[in-house]
């Protein structure tokens, strides 16, 4: 057994005990439930900022920003209510985790949801929940029900006087509805698309009020950190400015697909793959890692030693993004993989931005064609550049998603897109 | 007055000022579609991208990575704008390029060209290759009333009618539907336009989308030579420009002024023109003859009018739409000719006078539907009710937007200015006279404002400018001066 999986871990016991662990009564018994929201009602508002911010809890999202920071941003005063928005879109390709969180364990998510409220001085909350997790909605309702009927959520929590009010609100199943301000705009009933920024969300996000926009994994793990203290969770992460565990999808050609609970920076890709996923499917030969759900920059199988955390990943042009690592055999066209990513990118696109709008499909039409033997020599140079004019020029980061998978499958798997193209039909056929 | 350095060039500017405008000032042009000035900002096009840079703590400036939108980044104090960069070039070629690969490139076909934000930045910052070869993507449209004619395969997403619709009319009518790539621009259900403000959707379009179904295939953009002119069509005095060719006028566009009518005009001015050519217009003297009314020499129609006007009995009505000068001429006039004479003004039914006058809609619209009613009261003129008793002959001074009183009780009625020959069938006597777009002058708005308008076309026909008509009603057949 891996070392790493003999660490501390937070959720992944729970997640196994499966629909016992979810009711009320479980997590108090079990998990210290509640516990931390008492606690944190006691300490200044502050005071809960800078624990968060000594946690070197990063969002679990994507972007891993700083929480504690992205909670300091939040006005002290404002005119208008603030909000906390909990993104439960969990809409990265490969990314199954919130899912987990919700499923198992939603009452860490609600705690977590009342400190972040007491912590920046809103009452309401808000849980966007992809529309495909109808299950995960209904279950999320009973179990804030169950925290409205204990006294949690509503008015005077806990002889507090803080109030806090949560509704899950469920959208209708747009990728784009992930990120953050396209989120807002699809909670108060406009369309789905992106807002410019600035205002950045902390001064005029949702219903123009300051608002944090959390990952439901990043807010379930503030009542550990309260409980437990900031250092403590920083401790966890065995990489500088990382801490905590992760929750981990692991999904395509892999023995052991799943959610798996490490600390943060615990084991490189390779150890991940091989030790703890129990290696390729059929063993057959690896031919590449998607190390950040499907936006994310596709990695070789040289390139796997890498460290599986944030910055390690920075560094050699990927990202961790929502931790969804993807591992592709080598019986798998890389042509046809890059082409079904980008279609569903081009059909994610919201059509407010030109480059996104035009370019994804583009390169989806481009793609296709070199997939069906119709490709041309200067297909690739193209590709390439049509790529380049999205990256960094969109409203969004949907943009920058659709861009680097091509770039990076076009540089890294050359030779079989010119194998599509010369033999004029796909090789591994 | 804040400073920033624009292309190298120190640039004043007023803090909340847009990107853009501060470099226009400067006479530097950064490209763009959907940023306009009189909607909000929504950074979608892409194409005004420029390098941004800080002067960090140690006075080094600190270039940001990425490109930044001038539409929606603010200038501050002391920031550096590149607009020239290889990185800004190669984006506006890029943006072009996204935006070309699904237009069907119909300029030859199309209205809007020669007037295409599309086709001007096409030539200045696009390319001439084209790398596309897969297929266009392609719309069917619906009918979008009677105003606007819709080709979406020509749309870039701008969306400044979307935001025109619900930020200016005040009607959330058009909308964008599907997403991403198949993205349409439509109204809700495909319905008709609603707003009365319909014609700005052209002005406002960067593209072929949207054009005026008036004007489609009338004539090309760049053989229209332009008047600035004044609307006639209320007294609001919207600022407008008279397009014309040959003496033809073919459209009329909102000049922006905002402190009247900001961007915009509405339907009923923008088509007010139409009257001009009116084939019904009386465009030679006429008077009445044993087949009704009828061409006639300038003498004989003058004598007529001199006939009522030295009758003794004589009530003068002089509608509202002449323009300033045209009213002070007259007004002296009439103080020599006719000095016992009643003169009233009118104009609109239910706008007696200036102080009836009142916004009609939350935008543009004025309840007087004439344009100089707050000129000619300042002037003296006395407002309207009926013929006063006795009132046999009655001279009708009028630039055809006036509506005329009831005249059916005056034995004899001579009009000079512009009338419908359906309106002239009991006249004695017409003078053909001038439209707004036949001479220059002055309006006097509803806030007092005086606006100068200038002659977009020669008088059509035989109509004469009423200084002459009021010349020859004085001097034929006194010997100094007939016609």
């Amino acid at each position: 057994m891996h070392p790493a999986l003999q660490a501390e871990t937070l959720y992944i016991q729970h997640f196994r005990k499966k629909d016992e662990a979810r009711p009320l009564s479980y997590y108090l018994e079990q998990m210290q439930g509640y516990t931390a929201l008492g606690k944190a009602l006691k300490m200044a508002p502050d005071a809960v900022i800078d624990e968060v911010k000594k946690s070197n809890l990063r969002g679990r999202g994507g972007a891993g920003f700083p929480t504690g920071m992205k909670w300091g941003f939040i006005p002290k005063q404002s005119p208008k209510p603030k909000y906390v928005v909990c993104n439960a879109d969990e809409s990265e390709p490969g990314t199954f985790k919130d899912r987990d969180i919700m499923r198992y364990t939603p009452h860490l998510l609600i705690e977590g949801m009342i400190i972040a409220g007491h912590a920046i001085g809103s009452k309401i909350g808000y849980i966007y929940i992809r529309g495909e997790y109808t299950r995960e909605a209904k279950l999320l309702d009973q179990a804030i029900a169950e925290a409205y009927s204990k006294g949690y959520l509503g008015k005077n929590i806990l002889g507090s006087g803080h109030d806090f009010d949560l509704t899950v609100h469920r959208g209708a199943g747009a990728y784009i509805c992930g990120e953050e301000t396209a989120l807002l705009n699809s909670l108060e009933g406009k369309r789905g698309e992106p807002r410019v920024k600035p205002p950045f969300p902390a001064q005029a996000g949702a219903f123009s009020g300051p608002t944090v926009v959390n990952n439901v994994e990043t807010l379930a793990n503030v009542p550990f950190i309260v409980n437990r203290g900031g250092e403590w969770f920083s401790s966890l992460g065995k990489v500088e400015r990382s801490g905590g565990t992760r929750l981990i999808s692991v999904s395509g050609h892999v023995k052991k697909p799943g959610v798996y609970e490490l600390p943060a920076g615990a084991v490189t890709i390779r150890e991940l793959i091989y030790d703890i996923c129990g290696g390729i499917t059929d063993d057959k030969k690896l031919k590449a890692v998607i190390p950040g759900g499907s936006s994310a920059p596709v990695l070789t199988p040289d390139e796997i030693d890498v460290v599986y955390d944030i910055e390690p990943l920075m560094k050699i042009g990927t990202m961790m993004g929502s931790a969804a690592l993807m591992v592709v055999s080598e019986d798998y066209c890389a042509v046809k993989l890059i082409k079904r990513i980008t279609k569903f990118y081009a059909h994610e696109s919201c059509g407010q931005c030109t480059p996104c709008r035009e370019g994804c499909k583009w390169m989806e039409d481009i793609l296709h064609r070199i997939e069906d033997g119709h490709g041309r020599e200067q297909d690739l140079a193209l590709l390439l550049d049509i790529a380049d004019n999205i990256n960094g020029k969109t409203l969004c980061a949907l943009g920058d998603a659709a861009a680097g998978p091509v770039s990076s499958f076009v540089r890294k798997f050359k030779g079989e897109f010119e194998a599509h193209i010369r033999g004029k039909k796909c090789p591994n056929v | 007055m804040s400073k920033c350095v624009i292309d190298g060039r120190e640039v004043n500017f007023t803090p909340g000022q847009n990107m853009i405008e501060v470099a226009k000032q400067a006479g530097v042009e950064i490209p763009f579609f959907c940023y306009h000035p009189g909607l909000t900002i929504v950074a979608q096009c892409r194409m005004c991208a420029v390098e941004v840079g800080m002067p960090g703590k140690d006075g080094n400036v600190q270039m940001m990575p990425k490109l930044q939108t001038a539409c929606s980044t603010a200038v501050a104090e002391g920031m550096v704008i590149k607009t020239k960069t290889e990185k800004v070039l190669k984006n506006q070629k890029s943006v072009m390029e996204f935006l070309l690969i699904n237009h069907p490139l119909d300029c030859p076909i199309c209205d809007k060209s020669g007037e295409c934000d599309l086709q001007d930045n096409s030539y200045k910052h696009g390319d001439a290759y084209m790398r596309y070869t897969e297929e266009r993507r392609t719309y069917v449209d619906l009918d979008m009333g009677p105003v606007i004619k819709k080709n979406m395969n020509r749309c870039i997403h701008c969306t400044r009618c979307i935001r025109f619709g619900a930020e200016v009319a005040g009607v959330r009518e058009m909308v964008a539907i599907q997403r991403g790539n198949n993205t349409e621009i439509t109204t809700i259900d495909g319905r008709a336009l609603e707003t009365d403000y319909a014609g700005n959707y052209a002005d406002i379009c960067p593209t072929g989308s949207l054009t005026l179904k008036g004007f489609r295939f009338r004539k090309r953009a760049w053989f229209l030579k332009k008047a600035e002119s004044v609307c006639e069509g209320c007294s609001k005095g919207c600022n407008i420009e008279l397009q014309q060719d040959a003496n033809v006028v073919y459209r009329t566009l909102p000049r922006t002024n905002l402190e009247v009518n900001k961007h915009w005009i509405c339907d009923e001015g923008r088509f007010h023109f139409e009257t001009i050519h009116d084939a019904d217009r009386v465009l030679s003297p006429a008077v009445q003859g044993a087949t009704g009314l009828d061409m006639a020499a300038w003498t004989d129609a003058v004598a007529k009018a001199q006939g009522a006007l030295k009758s003794g009995k004589v009530t003068v009505l002089v509608g509202s739409d002449l323009s300033q000068e045209e009213a002070q001429d007259l007004k002296a006039f009439l103080a020599k000719q006719a000095p016992q004479a009643p003169v009233f003004h009118f104009g609109t039914p239910g706008v007696k006078t200036a102080s009836d006058d009142a916004a009609a809609d939350a935008l543009l619209k004025r309840k007087s539907k004439t344009a100089n009613l707050h000129g000619l009261e300042k002037l003296g003129y006395k407002p309207f009710d009926s013929l006063p008793a006795g009132a046999e002959q009655v001279l009708v001074f009028r630039a055809g937007r006036a509506v005329l009183p009831d005249l059916s009780k005056a034995k004899t009625v001579v009009g000079v200015g512009v009338f419908l020959k359906q309106e002239a069938q009991a006249f004695q006597a017409v003078l053909p006279g001038l439209t707004w777009a036949e001479k220059s002058g002055t309006f006097v708005n509803h806030d007092g404002r005086e606006q100068k308008f200038q002659r977009s076309i020669l008088p059509q026909g035989q109509s004469k400018a009423l200084s002459e008509s009021l010349m020859l009603l004085a001097n034929q057949g006194t010997g100094t001066g007939a016609a």
